[in-house]
């Protein structure tokens, strides 16, 4: 599974950077999502064993559970993207709504 | 006696307590409070005297141990002296500044800027460690810029002459930096009183290169040719500053140090050959050009670099024969050269010039400074009994040994009689040249600081034995000879010749005059060509910045690659690509990925904008899912959650957006040129075949079993914590702090998306904007700000475009969505109640719940519309929830404090039973912060962005 993971991350990277070099301000708000949920995936392919049970105690005996530290570390990741995304967001219909364009290089021109 | 710390930070605090207490007092009291305080420091200063002879002080506090830098502090009889001269040349600076600056503001500026460096300077001579000394040495380099530019807002010229001075002085402040560090590690201490023991430094085998890059150093600072040209620069400054930083003090650093360092690096053919040169050419060089300015300053300014070329030279003399010469002329020029600057101010200020062809006869006006003119002259040419004549009769002595050196200080002195000469006769004496302006005599109080100057000039010269040996004695370390008179020895008579010469050149200055002087050479042109070259360079970089971000991007991402291709490539080997499916779920996991990359490449191909986001939310869904199966149902949970808060809230921004906008941008989607598409695909896939092999790498190198800290959170979370939940367990104990930071950081980005969103859209109206801002915060609003503010409100929602938020609203508000939503955000709080208690022991917790209630509250905007939900939601205060939720995660955190116990302790309150297997803990309290935090977020969020116009100020 490792090549799959790997090779998935390297392949939501590529889709992500593409999209967020696009002129469509909206578009590149997604390529950053792309991006954010590529390295939540990456997180995750990292973690040190995989598991057959959830990561509870109660669960211990039967069998190896989930690694806890990456779930708890992408929790934060997904969190913080979520932040990001928000603000990016904000910034497009900001400017949509003051400079009345989506599209990045008719903003580029407005000077001011 | 003051510690050594108190000296030199005193003008320092002065200079702070000034820019408190200055607006309270009167000038007057300011100016005699700070000439008072400095006269306090000088008296101080002058009692480590008598007992110098014998022994140093010292001081050291550790700084930065590691780099061996400590703030230390050493006193000795070279420090002493340069002190001494800082200190008493500044209090009268500071006396004359107060009467020469007019505008309070400008005096007060001047007084921080000279305390400021005064301090920076006493640090400089003070120092007992070379790094702390090559602070305080770029410090006095800053101040000068300061005051170089003091009028840079009106004049080019002072703008450029400060520039100038720092690329020369900074420049050479690197090189000092190199050599003192090299230093410091060839001797194994950056103590000067360990650097100034160790004498084996001389046959160290990078002596060399340490030597020559401190007298770079050391030149430049202290204007030696060809890095000359910087002092002439400088005279923009105001003429106090020019007294004091440019003749006086700063430009002397570089002796100071060159005198430092002399006994352990001196008496070398290289030390020697250096200084001698370039100490001789400089003396000549300016002798020679002071001669042919007009304008004073300038005038004076070559002639005090004349004086340090022969200061270097006289310290490159062998056997340490030139340095009770070299600490001789060192006062007696620092006492003559600032009463003839200060003279130069004074003539400027009655007759605003300082052109020397337009000048004469000024002492029908100004008597006062004519005789002290005169006698700043008389010393500056070497007459008995002023101290002048003192330094040049022990400088000529100390020549006698080498001819031509001899030759070129007798010529340089003839001229600098010459030049006395000038400053004195043609400004105050003969006929006014230009008698259009009148002439107004300045304040008498002007006048004290210079006489104080030349009395102490005439005194020292008189009583040279008693007060000026006790002073060069102790740096010297041996017994001493000075005398004013020496008897008819060859020094008198090359002495006298020198005067004679001089008097020649004087009176034949009409006939040479009318030369011009051939063009010397100097760094000047060097420099301008390097700055002139940079700014090329600048020009060409310019040239490559289109202002286009993507292009932008495309240069980051593209380094980035290159960086990651190869860290990838040198861990990656052939069993890298191994691969095999384990079991079915392995199978499913292989379709989620491909689902999830379907939905991302649709993404990208689809042209509507609502259905890319929609496919987009499943691509996370996927994603979501393959959690599910690891299996983490916590992380699945929140990535399901967070998935849909992020669909509805590009779906409800992009309802903001005018449709034809959006189609604009999108038509732009392949619209753009085909290399354009190339390049980004050839980028995308670079970056994707970097962080692919990046990934693989780092995957096939992650931590193991048992090698991992997850083994101890599974075995601890339990008995630690009554935990069965480990993820929870970490996100909310072992690592709590990550999830305060995080939570912060999600509030910041909630009132960033509302504060981008409340600014006006016009961008017209900004202050206005910001006092409603402002005023929102306070409880006492002002009525009739409150009334414009709703009137220029309802100005701009007529702006805003209604339609969308009609249009929008049609579609998602039919009867059976409105009662559906109505249900909806009471149930949603419901399950966000149980995630919140129940946390510790099944998926969910308190950011889950404060998810899935953001989430109800998201569907009420989207079915309502804004306005509607607005009224209802009126119960709803997002911001304050926020603040709430922030306070009690924060204060919960910080309560075991008061206990002593750390930061973020967990506290079980096992002995309370609850009914319903509620478990109360400090972790309940905790949970519920970020419940509250997260619904205000998600809240604000939603509500900023749904807004159709601006969002109502705070």
């Amino acid at each position: 599974m490792n090549v799959i993971y790997a090779a998935a991350t390297g392949i939501m990277f590529a889709l992500g950077v593409f999209q967020l070099l696009r002129r469509d301000m909206i578009k590149s708000a997604m390529g950053f999502y792309i991006l954010f949920t590529a390295i939540n995936l990456f997180f995750f392919a990292v973690g040190a064993f995989n598991g057959q049970v959830p990561a509870y105690s109660q669960n211990l005996p039967k069998g190896q559970p989930s690694d806890p530290m990456v779930q708890a570390l992408i929790l934060t990741a997904i969190v913080i993207s979520f932040g990001s995304y928000a603000i990016l967001l904000g910034l497009i219909a900001k400017s949509a709504r003051r400079y009345r364009t989506a599209d990045l290089d008719t903003l580029n021109h407005l000077k001011g | 006696m003051l510690s050594l710390a108190v000296v030199t930070f005193f003008p320092i605090i002065v200079a702070l307590l000034l820019i408190f207490a200055g607006n309270l007092l009167s000038r007057r009291m300011v100016i005699s409070g700070i000439v008072a305080l400095l006269v306090v420091l000088l008296i101080a200063l002058v009692q480590y005297v008598p007992g110098m002879e014998e022994s140093s002080r010292s001081s050291s506090v550790d700084w930065v141990p590691s780099l061996g830098l400590n703030f230390s502090l050493y006193l000795d009889g070279l420090s002493l002296l340069f002190a001494l001269v800082i200190v008493g040349i500044g209090v009268v600076v500071a006396l004359y500044a107060g009467f020469y600056f007019e505008a309070v503001h400008d005096l007060y500026r001047f007084y921080r800027l000279l305390l400021t460096f005064m301090s920076a300077m006493l640090g400089l001579v003070l120092a007992g460690n070379v790094l702390t000394l090559f602070i305080a040495w770029e410090l006095t380099s800053v101040v000068s810029f300061l005051l170089i530019s003091f009028e840079g807002a009106t004049s080019p010229e002072a703008r450029k002459g400060a520039l100038q001075a720092l690329i020369v002085t900074g420049g050479g402040g690197l090189a000092l930096l190199l050599g003192l560090v090299l230093l410091g590690t060839a001797s194994g201490s950056m103590e000067m009183q360990h650097i100034l023991a160790d004498n084996s430094l001389r046959t160290h085998a990078w002596y060399p290169v340490f030597t020559v890059l401190i007298l770079i150093g050391c030149f430049s600072k202290s204007a030696q040719w060809p890095l000359h040209f910087w002092l002439p620069g400088a005279m923009s400054a105001p003429t106090p500053a020019s007294a004091y930083l440019h003749s006086a003090t700063m430009v002397k650093a570089g002796i100071y140090l060159l005198l430092r360092l002399h006994p352990v690096l001196g008496e070398t053919p290289l030390w020697q050959s250096g200084l001698m040169i370039f100490g001789l050419i400089t003396l000549l060089v300016g002798a020679l050009l002071a001669l042919h300015q007009h304008d004073l300053k300038a005038a004076l300014a070559y002639s005090t670099v004349s004086q340090l070329g022969a200061l270097v030279a006289l310290i490159g003399l062998p056997d340490g024969a030139g340095v009770k010469a070299a600490l001789v002329g060192i006062l007696a020029h620092s006492l003559y050269k600032a009463a003839l600057f200060l003279t130069a101010g004074a003539v400027d200020h009655a007759t605003g010039t300082r052109d020397l062809t337009k000048l004469g006869g000024l002492a029908k006006w100004l008597p006062g400074w004519a005789v002290v003119a005169g006698l700043a002259g008389l010393s500056m040419a070497g007459i008995p009994p002023l101290l002048g004549f003192v330094a040049k009769e022990t400088l000529l002595d100390a020549m006698l040994e080498s001819p031509l050196a001899l030759l070129v200080v007798v010529v340089s002195a003839a001229l600098t009689v010459a030049m006395a000469l000038i400053l004195v006769w043609d400004v105050f004496m003969g006929e006014r040249h230009d008698s259009t302006q009148d002439v107004h005599a300045p304040d008498l109080g002007m006048l004290v600081g210079p006489a104080v100057l030349v009395c102490a000039a005439l005194i020292a010269g008189v009583g040279v034995d008693h007060l000026v040996k006790p002073l060069v004695q102790p740096v010297l370390h041996k017994e001493i000879h000075l005398v004013l008179f020496a008897g008819f020895n060859s020094a008198f008579w090359f002495s006298l010749l020198a005067i004679g010469v001089g008097i020649v050149v004087f009176m034949t200055r009409s006939q040479w005059r009318a030369f011009t002087m051939p063009e010397t050479p100097s760094g000047k042109q060097i420099f301008e060509g390097v700055v002139g070259g940079v700014e090329r360079v600048g020009d060409l970089v310019l040239r490559s910045q289109n202002g286009q971000l993507r292009y932008y991007l495309f240069v980051i991402l593209g380094t980035v690659v290159l960086l990651q291709l190869s860290a990838g490539l040198s861990h990656i080997t052939e069993t890298s690509f191994q691969f095999a499916w384990n079991d079915s779920t392995d199978i499913l996991r292989g379709l989620l990925l491909l689902v999830s990359l379907g939905a991302m490449v649709a993404s990208i191909v689809i042209r509507q904008h609502f259905m890319a986001a929609l496919i987009l939310g499943v691509a996370g869904y996927a994603v979501g899912g393959l959690f599910l199966l690891e299996p983490a149902p916590d992380v699945a949970l929140v990535q399901f959650m967070v998935e849909t808060l992020g669909t509805v809230l590009i779906i409800i921004m992009l309802a903001k957006i005018s449709a034809p906008e959006r189609q604009a941008a999108m038509q732009n989607l392949w619209g753009q040129s085909r290399s354009g598409l190339i390049r980004d695909g050839v980028i995308a896939i670079l970056i994707g075949v970097g962080v692919g092999l990046f990934a693989l790498a780092a995957v096939n190198h992650r931590a193991t079993l048992p090698n991992t800290i997850s083994v101890w959170h599974l075995e601890n979370a339990l008995p630690l914590l009554g935990f069965p939940d480990v993820v929870g367990a970490i996100v909310t104990d072992f690592r709590g702090m990550d999830t305060i930071i995080e939570i912060t950081v999600f509030s910041v980005a909630a009132l960033g998306v509302l504060t981008l969103l409340s600014t006006p859209d016009t961008g017209s109206d900004w202050p206005r904007h910001f006092k409603r801002l402002a005023h929102g915060f306070r409880s006492n609003v002002l009525r009739h700000e409150l009334k414009t503010s709703k009137i220029h409100h309802a100005h701009d929602k007529a702006f805003a475009e209604p339609e969308i938020e009609t249009v929008f609203q049609s579609h998602f508000s039919t009867p059976l969505t409105r009662s559906v939503s109505a249900i909806v955000l009471p149930f949603a709080l419901l399950v966000a109640l149980s995630h919140l208690l129940y946390g510790g022991e099944g998926p969910g917790d308190g950011f889950t719940a404060g998810v899935i209630s953001g989430l109800g509250v998201a569907l009420w905007y989207i079915v309502y519309g804004y306005n509607e939900a607005q009224r209802r939601l009126g119960w709803l205060k997002p911001r304050y929830l926020i603040g709430t939720g922030l306070t009690l995660v924060i204060a919960n955190a910080a309560l075991p404090l008061l206990t002593s116990q750390p930061f973020l302790t967990h506290i079980s309150f096992d002995a309370i039973h609850l009914p319903a297997n509620l478990h109360l803990s400090t972790t309940l309290f905790y949970e519920t912060g970020i419940f509250l935090t997260v619904l205000g977020c998600t809240s604000t969020v939603m509500e900023a962005i749904a807004y159709p116009g601006e969002v109502e100020p705070l």
